[in-house]
């Protein structure tokens, strides 16, 4: 399947998504990049452009703690983890989600 | 945080960004030589995939500046909810920094008036005063002739011009009452070295600066709107000064008011008439322009070599002259700026107390905060974050404080003008942008001495475990950083108290001193006359004779008589004499000269000890010496009928008979011992001398007849600066006053701020340690040891600031040098009186929450537990 284009991701989506994986565990920006592409089946590609400055952003609305620390080939690398802040964020916007891509299914659904 | 760490964290944070980024890279190009690439390939392609690197950074870089004004604008919000949420505690802030702040700022804009900004004429920094000294010390006489002046003004090589002037005091006859007109005359180059010319018409032209040229004068602005009401045709017209008319060419713009703020006109005094050429007399007073870059050292050694080269060709006078050079701002303003300084140290440690003050009540604020803190760290704030939200909260008051000292500030200016009639420049006090500029300054520094302490303290690391424990059951701490705060609060306060103590002191020692002479009940007044009379000194002579006869005959005046000088007023000028023709080199005879009439030591009540008082009837000419000439230079010889010359040897003073010994008197200023002293008996030293009137009753009420008396004699003259002679000495030592009672006035509010500190802290204290004196009296300790125990902290406190007040100010009395009178700077009974009165302020502050926390119920406060 062809990725979707960096427009076509919903303002706002792209905070979720990067909430959802550091959810996982610490996890440096090049492993964000790569989980999300793996996760969604090479459906979603994050720009680099945009994915620094939101990981910054949600870094400094205190969402996001990050430490240096050593990545898997021995290399030092900046380690993003999720606050009990970022944790309730990431509870609500999943609900938001939720709520919202509910409301778009049911009115695809609908006949004509 | 200084710049310094905040650069080195801005650049720390752009190495960050370029790790993260370059880590970024790194792991794609691995990851495509994984799938079989060559290494610069896969290079190439990462770097091509993660798109413009430096773009990337400008977006983060953007995100940290937005999160930057969100951090601002978020303490902006969280200080103001605090403010709404806690008034009397803003209020109380406000207020205090109000005065502090205020105060500060009133005095700073004095400062920047007096000693900062420059004269109001454009380079006035180059504005020089010269003057000429005999270099061997025996004529006090500075002003100089206009033929040496012009000789100066050609032969220099550091001065763009000189030029000179004078005052003198004219009648305007043009109205049915003469009117007094002060009159500067002016030498040729006058506007060209003031940089200031007439703002409507023209300045002189070069054939009304010469003798016998067209007559003109220039008005001034003041002058213009009095007497022409601002008509702009008044270029043109003519005014009537004695029996000429005199065509007006120019008006001066309203700000010049050189020499004088008297001056309502100027007319050229032309440097070639007949007396000009003459090298022995002197009236300019002499100003120049020096060149830009010229420094006032430089300008005064090329005069020197000028005068050097002018005692070849004359050497008789002018081998023995020397210039003296002193910048015209020095010579406006004096010695003022000391007083100023002084006043400005004092308001500082006041503002110093009130921050110190506000820091202890923040600091007990912040122990209720804890929690508060506790919460936000817990929620994942940084120290530094919080930090910021705290300062925030402080500048937000002193902001608001500064505003409202901005209007203390506004309201105490025009006081200031009030207050001291001597401050120089007075008129150019004013509120600026500078002033607002250091009032802002002054809350930046006001909230990083009041706020960055407790907000350090506050969100201390290891406070978060607090959120587990409820403040009740804390263990009561020492608090020893509220307690320094109180010391130093009782420690300046005392240092103020010292400064004003011994100024108080040598206003009370001044008050006890015998002038020699008795000021009550004299009226001192003069009548105008001009300096063209002194062509005929006869005539002048006789119409002030008159004068004095027709006053004498006014029922309630008891005495009358002229003096070239106020007595009790400043006006150093010092004569060498010969006694019977003999010059003693080894022994100097210096004396100060004082012209004055008949009737003078009748009118100052100034005790005739031997021979007889100065008499008009006498043709040589006498003098009478006070009792410290005579007994310095004759031994105990009687002086009366000896004769006096002056040993400069100018030929208009001849030998004078010595008639009579008078008492000394504290003629140069109520604050300085009486010199030897010659008075020289006549009655018309300068066309207008002042006029002694020594009064039954009250003298102002004699003002209006005396008024009238002259008229009927001389209708074509004015009398003017009518007042009692108590007035002047007033005037005299006004600034001496003012620095008193408004350093008084400072030390007194110190001591109030330094006491209600420390009422402050030991009620907080006491509030604090409820429960342990709840337990202590439970378990039957009595109330008085409860008490005593919380008086005698507070005492130790106020007495260590005391000590520390003392060292402080022995360190800073230097600065009251030359202020003091009859005291000197470590007076012991200063010292010991602001000791008892603080401790004994203290010991009031302190004894209110001692005896609240004593009076505690024991059932109460362990019931709450």
């Amino acid at each position: 399947m062809t990725p979707l284009e960096k427009t076509d991701l919903l303002q706002g989506t792209l905070d979720l998504l990067i909430l959802k994986v550091v959810a996982l565990g610490p996890v440096h920006g090049y492993g964000i990049s790569q989980r999300i592409r793996q996760i969604s089946k090479d459906v979603l590609q994050v720009q680099q452009g945009s994915l620094y400055p939101a990981l910054h952003r949600l870094e400094k609305r205190g969402w996001l703690f990050a430490d240096w620390g050593e990545s898997d080939n021995g290399r030092e690398a900046k380690f993003y983890r999720l606050s009990a802040k970022g944790r309730k964020q990431l509870a609500q916007e999943e609900h938001t989600w939720e709520r919202l891509s509910n409301a778009v299914a049911l009115i695809l659904q609908t006949v004509e | 945080m200084n710049l310094f760490t905040r650069k080195s964290r801005h650049g720390d944070r752009e190495d960050a960004m370029e790790r993260e980024i370059d880590f970024h890279i790194d792991e794609l190009t691995e990851a495509y030589i994984a799938q079989g690439m060559s290494r610069e390939e896969a290079r190439r392609r990462a770097r091509f995939e993660f798109g413009g690197s430096e773009q990337v950074k400008q977006t983060m870089r953007e995100v940290h500046i937005s999160a930057w004004i969100e951090a601002v604008l978020f303490n902006l919000r969280a200080a103001l909810r605090f403010l709404r949420k806690s008034p009397s505690f803003s209020i109380v802030v406000i207020f205090t920094l109000a005065l502090g702040i205020g105060a500060n700022s009133a005095v700073f804009s004095a400062i920047d008036a007096v000693v900062l900004r420059p004269l109001p004429y454009p380079g006035g920094d180059q504005l020089v005063t010269l003057s000429q000294y005999d270099t061997r010390g025996r004529d006090a006489n500075t002003l100089v002739a206009p033929i040496r002046l012009e000789d100066w003004n050609r032969m220099n090589a550091t001065f763009t011009a000189i030029s000179g002037y004078y005052l003198d005091d004219i009648s305007e006859t043009s109205g049915p009452l003469a009117e007094k007109v002060t009159e500067a005359l002016v030498a040729p180059r006058f506007f060209d070295v003031m940089g200031v010319w007439p703002a409507l018409g023209r300045a002189f032209r070069p054939d009304e600066m010469h003798y016998g040229g067209p007559r003109a004068v220039i008005i001034s602005h003041r002058y213009w709107l009095s007497r022409f009401h601002g008509d702009p045709n008044a270029v043109g017209s003519k005014i009537r000064i004695e029996d000429r008319d005199y065509p007006v060419v120019g008006i001066m713009p309203a700000s010049f008011q050189f020499p004088s703020v008297d001056a309502d006109l100027w007319e050229p005094s032309p440097m070639d008439g007949p007396f000009e050429v003459n090298r022995n007399l002197t009236w300019f007073n002499v100003i120049g322009r020096m060149k830009p870059g010229v420094t006032l050292h430089q300008a005064g050694a090329d005069l020197a070599t000028v005068q050097a080269k002018l005692g070849k060709q004359f050497p008789h006078p002018d081998a023995e002259l020397g210039i003296n050079s002193e910048s015209l701002k020095q010579v406006t303003v004096g010695k003022t700026p000391s007083s100023l300084w002084l006043l400005y140290s004092a308001v500082s440690l006041l503002l110093l107390i009130a921050c110190s003050n506000i820091a202890a009540l923040l600091l007990a604020r912040t122990a209720d905060r804890e929690h508060e803190v506790s919460v936000r760290y817990s929620l994942g704030a940084s120290r530094r974050s919080i930090v910021l939200q705290l300062l925030t909260e402080v500048f937000v008051l002193a902001l608001l404080g500064s505003l409202a000292g901005l209007a203390v500030a506004a309201v105490s200016v025009p006081g200031f003008k009030l207050l001291s009639a001597t401050l120089p420049r007075a008129d150019e006090i004013s509120l600026n942008w500078s002033i607002a500029f250091y009032t802002l300054l002054a809350a930046v520094v006001t909230t990083l001495l009041c706020g960055l302490l407790p907000a350090l303290r506050g969100t201390r690391k290891g406070l978060a475990h607090s959120l587990a424990l409820t403040s009740r059951t804390q263990v009561s701490t020492r608090n020893p950083v509220q307690w320094f705060l109180v010391g130093v609060q009782v420690t300046l306060a005392v240092t103020l108290l010292l400064g004003a103590g011994l100024l108080l002191r040598s206003m009370q020692q001044l008050g006890l001193v015998d002038a020699g002479f008795d000021t009550g009940h004299v009226l001192t007044f003069q009548v105008s006359g001009s300096w063209a009379e002194t062509t005929d000194m006869k005539s002048v002579v006789q119409r002030i004779d008159r004068t004095l006869d027709a006053l004498r005959t006014i029922p309630g005046v008891e005495a009358a008589s002229t003096s070239a000088m106020l007595p009790g007023v400043s006006s150093k000028y010092q004569m060498e004499f010969k006694i019977d023709g003999n010059l003693d080199a080894g022994n100097r005879i210096l004396a100060d000269e004082r012209l004055v009439s008949d009737g003078y030591f009748e009118a100052m009540r100034i005790p005739q000890l031997a021979g007889g008082p100065c008499e008009r009837t006498s043709s040589t000419g006498d003098v009478v010496v006070n009792r410290s000439f005579a007994s310095r230079y004759f031994n105990g010889n009687l002086p009366v009928g000896h004769s006096l010359q002056d040993a400069a040897g100018s030929p208009y003073i001849g030998a004078r008979i010595i008639r009579g010994i008078v008492g000394d008197a504290r003629e140069d200023g109520l604050d300085k011992q009486p010199v030897p002293t010659v008075y020289f008996c006549f009655s018309a030293p300068n066309p207008f001398p002042n006029y002694l009137v020594r009064t039954r009753d009250d003298p102002m009420a004699m003002a209006q007849t005396i008024r009238q008396k002259l008229h009927e004699i001389e209708p074509g003259r004015s009398v003017y600066a009518l007042m009692p002679l108590q007035q002047h000495l007033d005037e005299a030592s006004s600034e001496n006053r003012l620095r008193t009672w408004l350093l008084t006035l400072f030390a007194a509010t110190a001591v109030t701020l330094a006491c209600v500190g420390l009422y402050g802290t030991l009620s907080y204290l006491a509030r604090l340690r409820q429960r342990e004196v709840g337990v202590r009296l439970a378990l039957g300790a009595l109330r008085g040891q409860i008490a005593a125990g919380f008086l005698s902290h507070g005492m130790r406190v106020a007495s260590a600031g005391c000590v520390a007040g003392i060292m402080l100010g022995l360190a800073l009395s230097r600065f009251l040098k030359g202020m003091l009178y009859g005291v000197t700077a470590l007076d012991p009974l200063t010292y010991a009186g602001v000791v008892s009165l603080v401790l004994s302020v203290a010991a009031l502050a302190s004894l209110v929450p001692a005896l609240r926390a004593a009076r505690l119920d024991p059932n109460r406060v362990l019931r709450e537990e």
